[in-house]
């Protein structure tokens, strides 16, 4: 699809040898890199295989130890972010950065807003903004005055982007970008990146998304424990190999749908209405995945908030196998046997700053401490379950949660649940910034458990993921389910019809 | 454990305190002065133990030097209805009551606006500071006397237990550990951690947040309660203008004990000892003859280089 310019003589960026160590763990070992201009260079590895230290070393966040970096072959000392930002590289990190209490344009703008005298030119500054976000094709945008705090997850990224944009960059740098954006963000994100790659800036592209890389990359490095596994041209690998050199081992089909054998309604919702919900109805049953597909924005997160009884039903029933329950709060959806995994792992999922036995623990406090004085014996006895139940890889249950990779993080808030298994599992964005191993643990799991007759709602921007694991997908638009499709039926392209409204035929 | 090992610098801080004013005064580690020490930090250890587990869960209580001031004198009028001239262990189980109750209703607003509406702890309590303040002096403006045949009141803030060991002190014992247990070992503990951690995930979790929020600013209402009780018997009155600062002590003295004020970090051991350092501070300079302004300056300077300390180590780890 995209064709490589003609690489020029000296690379843009060259690293050579980087090495760095914590304590005494080496993070890097020896990594050579280069980007060319012009060129969407590809970063592929597991969570924990060296990405992030080496886009840090090049961000001036941390500094190598041994190891040179060299622009447009000139050796450069990259010492402090601001050398970094001086030498024109411009970092997209996962964690959004942005200040929620102000404008989206003041955001751009930060640090170098457009005036004189120390007086803000703020139409001057939105003018731009409004320029610059029109350019960049972020439609859903709408308002450069709009409060960053008002704009989703996806919107807020699409911000964080032009703000990087916004001045002169020579090599940009993107973690992950699309983990939150629907397809057709995207789309627009891939338009985005070709034209600046047309215009010479060099581009450094993570992502756990094969298929992405295959479309947008010229080439493309896989790092493994720090070691440079090997860098190729798009043209030459395929998804199989890449995976394989990531994980050291062939993953041939990291989906397990489970064997339809649907039995009782677990969960039935009729007519349910609040603000963001307008009239779901919907029957999930036992030992079936329910894939809920819908671009971001359409309001999947609020339908599960409502189920989980987070956000208020204003109208309309829940059915619990088949009998009516009054979910008002998150205590009542567990005592009636239903789960959330929210999609904000760290915000709203996990403790991060206690240990991971403690997180395990917390909804079992009932379990290990009935009466006020612990049984740590139970307690421990409940960790270990959870931990051996997920295959979660740890030092030990008393390090802390933040030692955790992203997939290690996310098993936790799964197998947390599954002291007592749920009825009906809700998950909303369960693999995002998941690497590629702990996602196909995850859903051999999750298969598993729905074999064994658990009732799961899934809920995922990653349309591949939806229609593989799903027995039957429902396709949700502005808050209503349009259309529910058989897992036969339910084709990349037939969703996509309905999801963006396009007319078949 | 992490958080004993956190305490080792405050425990040498502490020691380089006591000698220093050994050093200034000779008699300062003889044990009727240490045991004025332990007494004179009773009321602000019960205090603190509840401003910990608000600022634990990302709040902040700022009444309760003004409720410590309207219990006292509440109490105190209770007593004294009357004139009476005889003791009565009615009376004193009602005046106790009494003082009890109303601060647990000023812990049940403050709690009920931080769990029900949006505004911030720091809001509330400020707002309900005032108020308990101009209700101690609308009950009365000047200080009401302890009726002097009443004993049994007299000793809750003066008396020792074998001529030693004072009656504050043990209240503070007693309280201290079911606190300590409170947050160490229960349930309702656990989930003050989680809410201070992460209010969403605790949330997520299916606790309560709520309801845990309330029980907490109902329990440091009514530790501020029984500190008052302290307070005014010591005093033998109730003084609506007492408690001027108590909260800054209190504050003073969890933080400086490693309680984070983003939430979800401390222990009723850490506030215990900040609360015994920042009163062997009290009473250090004023023995050793600091002029007061030279106190105020040198105690800000400690609590800022406790929490520098804490804030480093935890960096580092």
């Amino acid at each position: 699809m995209s064709s490589a310019p003609a690489p020029a003589a000296a690379p843009l960026l060259a690293l050579r040898g980087v090495t760095k160590r914590f304590g005494g763990v080496t993070a890097l070992d020896g990594v050579d890199f280069d980007l060319c201009a012009g060129e969407i260079h590809a970063l592929l590895g597991e969570n924990g295989a060296g990405k992030s230290t080496l886009i840090k070393i090049l961000g001036g966040i941390h500094r190598a130890d041994t190891g040179t970096v060299l622009i447009d072959g000139a050796q450069q000392s990259v010492r402090g972010v601001a050398d970094a930002d001086r030498l024109g590289v411009r970092i997209i990190h996962q964690e959004l950065s942005l200040a929620p209490n102000l404008s989206v344009a003041e955001n751009i703008y930060l640090g170098r807003e457009p005036g004189r005298w120390g007086l803000l030119d703020r139409r001057a500054m939105e003018d731009a903004a409004e320029n610059l976000i029109t350019r960049l094709g972020m439609s859903e945008i709408r308002d450069v005055r709009r409060t960053v705090s008002e704009l989703s997850v996806a919107s807020r990224q699409l911000v964080e982007i032009a703000r990087a944009l916004a001045t002169q960059a020579r090599i940009l740098v993107l973690d992950e970008p699309t983990s939150s954006l629907s397809e057709s963000e995207t789309e627009n994100l891939f338009a985005t990146l070709n034209h600046l790659r047309a215009q010479g800036v060099g581009i450094i592209y993570i992502s756990h998304r094969l298929e992405e890389i295959m479309r947008l990359a010229d080439r493309v490095t896989v790092l493994r424990d720090g070691h440079t596994v090997g860098t190729r041209s798009i043209g030459e690998v395929d998804q199989h190999e890449l995976v394989r050199w990531m994980v050291g081992r062939e993953i041939v089909d990291y989906f397990h749908r489970p064997d339809a054998r649907p039995g009782d309604v677990a969960l039935e919702a009729r007519g349910l209405r609040n603000e963001k919900v307008r009239g779901v109805d919907f029957k999930l049953r036992h030992g079936e995945i329910l894939g809920i597909a819908g671009l971001v924005g359409a309001g999947r997160t609020e339908l599960a908030r409502t189920l989980f009884g987070i956000d208020k039903l204003h109208a309309g029933t829940l059915l619990v196998d088949g009998k009516e329950v009054a979910i008002r709060t998150p205590q009542d959806a567990l005592a009636a046997g239903v789960v959330l995994i929210p999609e904000d792992r760290q915000g709203q999922g996990l403790v991060m700053i206690q240990t991971i036995a403690f997180n395990l623990a917390l909804p079992w406090a009932k379990e290990w401490n009935p009466f006020g004085l612990p049984d740590h014996g139970k307690r421990g006895a409940i960790v270990d379950r959870a931990i051996n139940a997920f295959g979660i890889k740890i030092s030990g249950p008393d390090a802390g949660m933040d030692s955790l990779s992203g997939g290690n993080q996310q098993k936790v808030l799964v197998s947390r649940w599954m002291e007592h298994r749920p009825r009906v599992l809700i998950l909303d964005e369960p693999t995002r910034g998941v690497d590629v191993g702990a996602r196909e643990d995850m859903f051999r799991i999750i298969a598993r458990l729905v074999e064994e007759g658990m009732a799961v709602l899934l809920i995922s921007s990653d349309l591949v993921e939806v229609l593989n694991m799903s027995h039957r997908v429902a396709v949700y638009r502005d808050g209503r389910i349009i259309e529910t499709l058989p897992a036969a039926s339910a084709t990349m392209e037939t969703v996509m019809q309905l999801l963006t409204g396009a007319q078949a035929q | 454990m992490n958080a004993a090992k956190r305490m080792i610098p405050l425990i040498i801080a502490w020691i380089v305190l006591l000698i220093l004013f050994r050093m200034k005064v000779p008699a300062f580690l003889a044990r009727d002065n240490m045991i004025d020490l332990v007494q004179q930090i009773s009321v602000n250890a019960i205090i603190a133990c509840g401003m910990t587990y608000c600022i634990l869960i990302g709040g902040i209580d700022l009444s309760v030097g003004a409720v410590l001031a309207l219990v006292g004198t509440v109490t105190v009028s209770v007593l004294s209805i009357g004139n009476p001239t005889d003791q009565s262990i009615l009376r004193l189980a009602l005046a106790i009551c009494a003082g009890l109750g109303v601060a647990a209703l000023f812990g049940l607003f403050n709690g009920f606006c931080a769990a029900k509406t949006k505004m911030p702890p720091f809001i509330i309590t400020l707002g309900s500071m005032l108020v308990a303040r101009g209700l101690a002096l609308r009950i009365n403006e000047t200080p009401i006397r302890v009726p002097a045949q009443d004993d049994l009141f007299l000793a809750i803030g003066n008396a020792r237990i074998g001529g030693i060991v004072p009656v504050p002190v043990i209240i503070m014992l007693v309280l201290l550990a079911l606190g300590a247990v409170l947050l160490h070992r229960t349930r309702f503990g656990q989930h003050l951690y989680a809410i201070g951690g992460n209010r969403e995930a605790a949330r997520f979790t299916g606790i309560a947040v709520g309801r845990a929020e309330l029980i907490v600013y109902i329990l440091c209402a009514v530790l501020t309660g029984v500190a008052g009780m302290i307070h005014a018997s010591q005093l033998y009155s109730a003084e609506p203008n007492s408690g001027q600062g108590f909260e800054l002590n209190a504050i003073a003295a969890a933080v400086v004990g490693g309680t984070s004020f983003t939430g979800g970090v401390g222990t009723i051991p850490g506030m215990l000892l900040g609360a015994v350092i920042i009163g062997t501070l009290d009473k250090g300079l004023n023995q050793a003859g600091v002029h007061f302004s030279l106190q105020y300056i040198l105690k800000g300077l400690v609590i800022l280089a406790a929490v520098y300390m804490d804030v480093r180590r935890k960096r580092q780890a």
